[in-house]
């Protein structure tokens, strides 16, 4: 489906010529995205790359054209999908009605406030970009797991949010302040400080009165369905450790300055009551920059680059529950308060670190910690992966539900659906220095093989039930009409009022609510 | 629809003892400390289940009355939000829903409901050693579970990781009766299923794709009637260690307080001028100006703590880094060790108050507070300052670990002398708006407040509040008229 002609027009007007393609190609092209396949085959559809096409890809450059977009697809009742760095199925149209908000062109870091501990970005301004300009100030940014290429913008306001560093950076939706936000009928909405009509700032993201952030997102972001997000004021940390960051060599065998005050620690806890404890106790001294639980092969493929170098990793595979941990420090005294802790603790639970035992990384471990690149080892074994899980509340829940899932990814795991990780592949980290955990599983699947997509997409299902039924918290993916309609019922009829909010704001349903929630009815 | 039969329909809820109409009783309610006017309700009624709150709302959507909750046993009230706005509107009253419903040690946190006080609360978790996020001295019989609902700033920024924090999962009556649990107490299952499942309601994101406490925060009572909630708690140190420095130039304080927030080396931190000081360690009057006058301007108090047996080793590496500190941006300032006692600061720090420090001076105060970034702070105190020469106390709080300040001004009066209040009055509207002309933003607005601060703020932040509000509260029922909600 096509623009026609004087509607393509408009749209062109709007953000000049050049700016905008309904192409056959450009069309085709931002029509796939990673994982669509799964998500195609779960919603009863053919397992294929591909998402519905969209009408045209335009590229707004500012939030006024983004507005007066959004306005022009209200008149002619399009619907907007919006794409920050891209990744994922959750940027694809649901319907081919639909136009794609490529946000390339808003890449901006509007500022660094180094005072204030915050930066405000454009969607386009990768986590990488930010990381590097804040560096400058001795300060660093939350990334989300997904890594430090995606938007950090995105992963605020629309996506999920936890990261490798959450124990000391916490989780994107409660890292935001002041936002900029074009809601579904066009009108600009400021939140907070941003939003005084004099002196505006954007130091705070609450009030007056109640906090829209309470619409905005939730655990999870709406995934463009309730507007566009223009710019948003994230908060800053405090950089873990000397910002000198010296890499040599070529990818992907880079070599890398291991800072001064940086220090991994890699135990096997044995089983999970242990490693609950061990968890809880090394969070509740706040020590860690990282705090991780892995299971052995993922352990195993955090420190590899490709299939070959996985194999030579073998005694860490076999460790029954391992623990990841970064200290990390700024001067002397913190590294050696912070290695005191850790042989009290490892003292204590009777464990002990393998790392410089039995394996040593490579520095370039550490420059991929620091820049939160881990995620990317989930891509190595089949060339996709994609998680399943998601809960977050206590450390004990996220056992609980780690242990569950094993003999039903096993169940898939023998039908060769799914990459032989045990049944175990799990990663599960700490938020806020043990205040709440989350875990994840991260399941290795081919792409290219319809039988694995399929059986990737049925093991997602059981998983989902699974948590619904032994009430493992919710998932991640419970998003789009028919997964609300599944979990509401059991979960305070939360999907009534997230319907209502959807309705209210979004009257002729322009936003995309493919991963949100329809209308009534539609 | 008639009052007697309001009255029948809620005799037929509560019986007659949990009612009441007596003009007294009334009257407590009917004013606060605020220049707010007048009104009385036309009952207090005291719930003492959350069956009995899920009915009194529904009556009040099908008989068309207000209700206000209120949760604090007593002492006094404050900002004007629990005032009767109409006739026709009953005062839900909390206070005997005083449960602690659970301590959990190992994932930090407290499950009570509205009616647990400060008083209470923090010396059933002293004997679990744990300590809950409070804000500056909390009045003992303050609720705890309001402070957190009205976004009180607590005196530990690094603790704070959210402008929302330590309210954590609620469960709420939105306006139109429904019940509702917020957070990943949602669930999927019962609390009773989700704590088998080794759940405790410390995620207070969600369910899924919204996070309904952030619109009940901060609402004053107007989008739901929260009847528990669960709230982050922190390890009870083992040793603390005051600081207390001295200046007469606050932005050499808040210098180096960016300093010790930006690397998380301190715990409790803030700023008070000499008269808030003063108030918080002493009591009587006269004692409390004779110690403003030995106190320099300001004052940059301080905590680090340590616990269990590396709690010196802490201690020790903190010290030692605060003191490179110190030294490299050449600070003159020093640790006070004469005019205030560790012991004094404390006491104000980690127990509740049964004598409300900001009434101790004059009997009376009115308090102006809003939210400002770094830069602002000086000029705006310099605003006040200008206009406000005596009696005047200052606070200053680095929150959301160090990304905002709670700035707050305390001008203390004698409500009995009708010529001061007067004054007293006209000074706090016109500095009000003052600061919100030079860019203080007034994140609570209450009372007399909110018509100015809404004019102040982007129509569509109205509009969409607004559109929340009629989601959740339909008949608008719940405290109508507070904030930009239409009486």
């Amino acid at each position: 489906m096509f623009l026609e002609k004087e509607i393509f027009k408009e749209f062109e007007d709007i953000v000049g010529v050049g700016n905008i393609d309904d192409g056959v190609v450009i069309t085709n092209v931002y029509a796939y995205n990673w994982c669509m396949e799964i998500f195609n085959y779960m919603d009863g559809k053919e397992p294929i790359p591909f998402s519905p096409i969209p009408k045209a890809v335009i590229l707004p450059s500012s939030t006024e054209e983004v507005q007066k977009i959004v306005k022009l697809c209200n008149k002619y009742r399009i619907q907007i999908k919006i794409q920050s760095t891209g990744l994922g199925p959750w940027n694809q149209p649901s319907t081919d009605n639909c136009i794609i908000f490529d946000m390339r062109r808003m890449n901006k870091i509007i500022k660094i406030d180094e005072k204030n501990l915050y930066a405000v970005i454009e969607p386009y301004v990768s986590g990488a970009q930010l990381q590097v300009e804040t560096m400058k100030y001795d300060l660093t940014i939350h990334m989300p797991g997904a890594g430090p290429m995606v938007s950090p913008l995105a992963s605020a306001t629309s996506m999920n949010g936890p990261g490798f560093t959450s124990p000391c950076t916490g989780h994107s939706a409660r890292n935001v302040l002041a936002v900029e936000w074009v809601l579904p009928d066009g009108e600009v909405m400021k939140l907070g400080s941003y939003g005084l009509k004099n002196n505006s700032d954007w130091f705070h993201g609450d009030g007056p009165g109640p906090s829209l952030r309470g619409i905005m997102r939730g655990w999870a972001g709406t995934k463009s369905g309730l507007g566009v997000f223009t710019k948003v004021a994230v908060k800053l940390f405090p950089y873990p450790c000397s910002t000198d960051f010296n890499v040599k060599g070529n990818s992907p065998n880079y070599d890398f300055d291991i800072p001064d005050f940086m220090k991994l620690y890699v135990m096997d806890c044995g089983n999970f009551k242990k490693l609950e404890d061990v968890m809880l106790g090394v969070e509740e001294e706040e020590i860690s920059f990282m705090c991780s639980y892995l299971s052995g092969f993922a352990v195993m493929a955090i420190f590899s680059n490709s299939i070959e170098s996985l194999m030579d990793k073998i005694p860490i595979g076999q460790m029954k529950a391992p623990l990841v941990v970064i200290i990390t420090a700024r001067t002397k005294r913190e590294f050696a308060y912070k290695q005191k802790v850790m042989d009290f603790l490892l003292n204590n639970f009777k464990i002990e670190n393998i790392i410089g035992k039995i394996y040593t990384p490579k520095p370039i471990f550490y420059a991929e910690a620091l820049r939160s690149n881990l995620g990317l080892h989930g891509f190595i074994a089949t060339g996709g992966f994609q998680s399943s899980k998601g809960v977050a509340d206590t450390a004990a829940v996220c056992l609980r539900s780690t242990k569950s899932n094993i003999p039903l990814k096993q169940e898939f795991i023998k039908k060769e659906a799914i990459a032989n990780d045990f049944g175990e592949g799990t990663w599960m980290t700490s938020y806020e220095s043990g205040h709440y955990f989350h875990m994840e599983s991260p399941t290795m699947f081919d792409q290219t093989e319809e039988s694995s997509v399929k059986g990737m997409a049925e093991y997602m299902e059981k998983s989902n039930q699974l948590d619904l039924l032994k009430h493992l918290g919710a998932p991640f993916f419970v998003e789009g009409t028919r997964m609300h309609e599944l979990f509401g019922p059991y979960m305070s009829n939360y999907h009534i009022w997230l319907r209502k909010i959807k309705e209210t704001f979004d009257p002729n349903n322009i936003s995309d609510s493919g991963f949100y929630i329809s209308p009534q009815n539609k | 629809m008639s009052e007697t039969k309001i009255y029948l329909e809620l005799v037929k809820i509560y019986g007659s003892k949990n009612i009441s109409n007596d003009p007294n009783v009334l009257e407590k309610y009917s004013e606060d400390l605020s220049f707010f006017p007048k009104k009385e309700p036309k009952y207090v009624i005291w719930p003492r289940n959350r069956n009995q709150i899920q009915k009194t709302i529904k009556l009040a959507n099908s008989l068309n009355f207000s209700i206000i909750p209120v949760s604090s046993s007593s002492g006094p009230r404050h900002h004007g939000d629990t005032i009767p706005r109409n006739n026709k509107t009953i005062i839900l009253n909390l206070s005997k829903l005083k449960k602690i419903i659970n301590i959990d040690r190992k994932n930090r946190v407290v499950m009570i409901e509205p009616g647990v006080s400060f008083g209470e609360l923090i010396p059933q978790l002293y004997k679990r050693g744990l300590k809950i996020l409070t804000p500056l001295h909390p009045r003992a019989s303050k609720s705890v579970l309001t402070a957190a609902l009205e976004r009180e700033p607590i005196t530990i920024p690094r603790y704070m990781w959210d402008s929302s924090d330590p309210l954590l999962c609620t469960e709420v009556f939105f306006g139109n009766g429904e019940l509702f649990r917020t957070g990943a107490a949602a669930g999927p299952g019962s609390i009773k299923q989700q704590k088998k499942s080794g759940q405790a309601q410390v995620n207070p994101m969600g369910p899924t794709q919204f996070s309904p406490f952030r619109i009940i925060q901060g609402a004053q009572g107007s989008i739901g009637v929260v009847t528990w909630a669960t709230l982050k708690l922190e390890i009870l140190p083992s040793i603390q260690k005051v600081y207390h420095f001295q200046s007469k130039n606050i932005e050499e304080l808040l210098d180096f307080q960016y300093e010790l927030l930006k690397y998380r080396l301190c715990d409790e931190l803030f700023i008070l001028n000499n008269l808030n000081l003063a108030c918080l360690i002493r009591e009587d009057p006269s004692e409390i100006l004779t110690l403003t006058n030995s106190l320099a301007k300001w004052n940059l108090i301080f905590v680090i703590s340590g616990r269990d047996k590396l709690a010196s080793d802490k201690i020790a590496y903190l010290e030692g880094d605060i003191l490179d500190i110190i030294k490299e941006k050449k600070l003159k300032i020093s640790n006070n060790k004469t005019e205030t006692n560790e012991i004094d600061i404390l006491n104000f720090l980690n127990q509740a108050d049964i004598n409300p420090w900001r009434l101790r001076l004059n009997g009376g105060y009115q308090d102006i507070f809003f939210i400002s970034n770094y830069e602002k702070i000086s000029e705006l105190i310099t605003l006040v300052e200008k206009q406000i020469t005596k009696n005047l106390g200052i606070y200053i709080q680095p929150i959301n670990q160090g990304t905002s300040y709670h700035c707050e001004f305390n001008i203390y009066y004698n409500p009995n002398n009708k010529e001061e209040t007067l004054d007293v009055k006209e000074k706090f509207l016109r500095i009000s708006i003052d600061l919100m002309n030079s860019g203080a933003f007034f994140n609570r607005p209450y009372g007399l407040w909110a018509k100015d601060v809404y004019e102040r703020h982007e129509d569509s932040t109205q509009k969409a509040l607004k559109k929340v509000k009629k989601i959740f509260d339909p008949n608008n029922v719940l405290n109508p008229g507070v904030l930009c909600f239409d009486d």
